[in-house]
């Protein structure tokens, strides 16, 4: 079957087409037919960068000022004769949305019914950034391609399986009752891929090994996995906490905003864009957001941006002790997104020092594995230390299989 | 859902207007009376958005998007491809009269015609067009991209299609608006006028010092300023024509403007803008807290 996964933001339409079935997913024999990203639709000059399999790439800026015309375009690059790759749109089985939060209702992906789409508008008050639009995204492409099942997989759903004692805060319970107020955790998707992932790279089924996975890219988190379940993650209730990110603050003492909302005199609004959008890598450095750029600068003697990797490290290391602790040992660390499969000093320095913990990275290995799957740590260190490359399109395309075929 | 909205007179507050519109993703095109008024409008619009983002309150990126929505004119016909054009030129009827009946001969006749006031008639606007049914008031509080209300105000003639298409248009540029009837004042204005005069007559008979008047309102009843600090913030030059309006409108002697603030205006103490008012305020704007 083929399967169409969308992924909508606020002014972006991500998607992939990718051949797959149960017995495809079995014999890892599934196949990504073509992907592209339409962006900053609702302006006159919005881009768009389609690849297919074997078909010369496009890029180009139309003026596309809404999603619905965005997902028409979609499916008429898919089916173009000259850069698609097929016929007609009754090619497409089904379609995979990404939905970042699925609250405490789902646990699991879900074929969209009218009643799990109530459900999920339900949750829009726990994610006003995001749920909008990729409820959005469903009801056009609904529109556009009625005759075939919709199934969607949330960010939040992985993490479900986190227990009471480490997902709830240290608040008046009244809060957690009234208001949800909670950890739910996010790139569920991206955690899910490398635990199935590393059940063929360690050879044995996920019940019988602990990872520590950390998906670094524009966000980041790490998860702590036992024996195939989410037992802690670093995100919280809003992507916002854990682990210093590119724009991110991550972890800080709460007082910290207060004090400053009331010394800068900051609305709500201010505050949170200061902590969501001019915090992280670009607020400590004042440079870049993009830690290929931080390390060149680094490289150069930069101390700014020396002190941004430095604390990106640091926060990273941390969370990785934390999860050894808390998962009683572990037997891989896993590193993932743009940063993770692509920056080996920050591998080489959130893992340095851990020696005890029995994670001894090879320098030479973890120097030349750039943007590839392999092992990093030495051949007898205790943990193993890896880098996957990770695929949350993957992900939505074989759960919206399992769905349809009524096996999750 | 409004695409593109046509803004007459950017001032501080059409500047105000053009930013918060396109900030909510609506395509604003201006008109001001030469290019040099547009490029300084422009100019003050892209200095306001700097601002926000030293603030935190934005990114770079949001200010290209939102700058990349703005377009300024000279022509006002070229307001004919929006559904909504609000003025927003000095609070003067004569001159708002003027706009309004060039604005009818150009836009077409299903474009609705929106004046910002927090006083005038939308009556006596309303008439020098031929479209009083699709003319309305809209009364922004300054500044503009920062107060969450607006006062949507019903001439004699505005048909209930108008009202609803400008609360619609509220909501869309994340306002909460409120229906008022046409009366001098509305209701922002006739209640904080009287209010800050009343303060000011406190200070003139020696019960109180400026400085402790406001603080008896902001931690008595929790008022986010004084009411002597909102009016140096207003220019107390606004605050007296305003005052001698509602008193010329309504002629209750409980409008009549304090004496003090007559002698202030006369003294040229007018506030923020002049830098002494009831209170002394650096070139920023920010009050200076005297040492006693």
């Amino acid at each position: 079957m083929i399967v169409l996964v969308l992924n909508c933001g606020s002014s972006s339409v991500k998607f992939q087409l990718i051949r797959t079935s149960l017995e495809d997913i079995e014999a890892g024999t599934e196949e990504k037919l073509g992907r592209g990203i339409i962006g900053k639709i609702g302006m006159t000059t919005a881009t768009v960068a389609f690849e297919a399999e074997g078909r010369p790439p496009v890029r180009e800026t139309p003026v596309i000022l809404e999603h619905r015309v965005a997902i028409e375009r979609v499916l008429s690059l898919l089916t173009d004769p000259d850069v698609g790759v097929i016929k007609d749109r009754s090619e497409i089985g089904a379609v995979g949305h990404r939905v970042v939060h699925g609250g405490e209702k789902f646990a699991q992906s879900q074929l969209i019914t009218e009643e799990v789409l109530r459900e999920i508008v339900e949750c829009i008050e726990l994610a006003p950034l995001h749920n909008p639009h990729n409820v959005r995204g469903y009801e056009i492409a609904r529109e556009l391609l009625p005759d075939v099942p919709h199934v969607a997989v949330f960010d939040t759903a992985f993490h479900q399986t986190v227990p009471e004692h480490a997902y709830l805060y240290g608040l008046p319970m009244v809060l957690y009752r009234r208001h949800g107020i909670r950890r739910y955790g996010f790139h569920g998707s991206s955690h899910r891929y490398l635990t199935a992932r590393m059940e063929r790279l360690l050879g044995r089924p996920r019940t019988e090994f602990n990872l520590i996975t950390c998906h670094l890219g524009n966000g980041c988190s790490v998860t702590a996995v036992q024996h195939g379940r989410s037992i802690d993650t670093s995100m919280g209730f809003t992507p916002l906490e854990g682990l210093v990110m590119g724009t991110r603050s991550g972890d800080l003492d709460p007082a910290v905003i207060l004090h400053v909302m009331a010394k800068e005199e900051l609305t709500l609004h201010e505050a949170n864009t200061l902590l969501n959008k001019h915090s992280g890598l670009i607020g400590v450095s004042g440079i870049s957001n993009d830690m290929r750029e931080l390390i060149k600068e680094a490289q150069r003697g930069d101390q700014h941006a020396q002190t941004a990797i430095d604390l990106f490290c640091y926060r990273l290391k941390k969370y990785i002790s934390a999860y050894y602790g808390v998962l009683g040992g572990a037997d891989a660390v896993v590193f993932a997104g743009g940063i993770g499969e692509n920056a080996a000093v920050v591998r080489e320095r959130s893992c340095d020092g851990l020696e005890s913990l029995g994670m001894i990275m090879d320098p030479k290995r973890n120097e030349e594995l750039n943007g590839r799957e392999g092992r990093i740590s030495t051949d007898d260190s205790p943990v193993g230390i890896y880098v996957v490359l990770t695929d949350e399109e993957m992900v939505i395309a074989r759960d919206t299989a399992r769905a349809i075929a009524g096996n999750l | 859902m409004t695409r593109e909205l046509g803004v007459v007179g950017a001032g501080t507050t059409g500047q105000g207007i053009v930013q918060t519109a396109a900030h909510a993703g609506i395509d604003v095109i201006f008109c001001e009376k030469s290019e040099e008024s547009v490029n300084e409008a422009l100019e003050a619009i892209t200095v306001a958005l700097d601002r926000e983002i030293e603030r935190w309150g934005m990114t770079k990126t949001d200010k290209t998007v939102i700058l990349s929505r703005i377009r300024g004119t000279t022509a006002p016909e070229e307001l004919k491809g929006a559904p909504l054009v609000i003025e927003a030129v000095s609070d003067n009827l004569t001159l708002k009269s003027k706009v309004f009946s060039a604005l009818d001969s150009v836009l077409p006749p299903e474009t609705i015609l929106v004046t910002n006031t927090s006083s005038l008639s939308i009556t006596q606007l309303a008439a020098v067009t031929n479209r009083p049914d699709r003319v309305v008031g809209m009364h922004f509080l300054s500044p503009v991209p920062k107060r969450p209300l607006v006062e949507v105000v019903r001439g004699l003639h505005t048909s209930d299609e108008t009202v609803r298409l400008a609360k619609e248009f509220a909501t869309e540029i994340k306002k909460t608006a409120i229906e008022v009837f046409e009366y001098p004042g509305f209701v922002t204005t006739r209640l904080i006028l009287p209010l800050l005069n009343e303060a000011m007559h406190v200070v003139m008979e020696g019960v109180a010092s400026a400085s402790d008047v406001d603080t008896a309102m902001t931690l008595g009843y929790n008022f986010p300023s004084g009411p002597l600090e909102v009016a140096d913030r207003m220019g107390l030059d606004e605050v007296l024509l305003w005052m001698e309006h509602l008193f010329h409108e309504l002629g209750d002697l409980k409008y009549r403007p304090c004496p003090l603030l007559r002698k202030m205006v006369r003294a040229g103490e007018l506030g923020v803008k002049t830098g002494k008012g009831f209170f002394v305020y650096d070139e920023a704007g920010r009050r200076v807290k005297s040492h006693p």
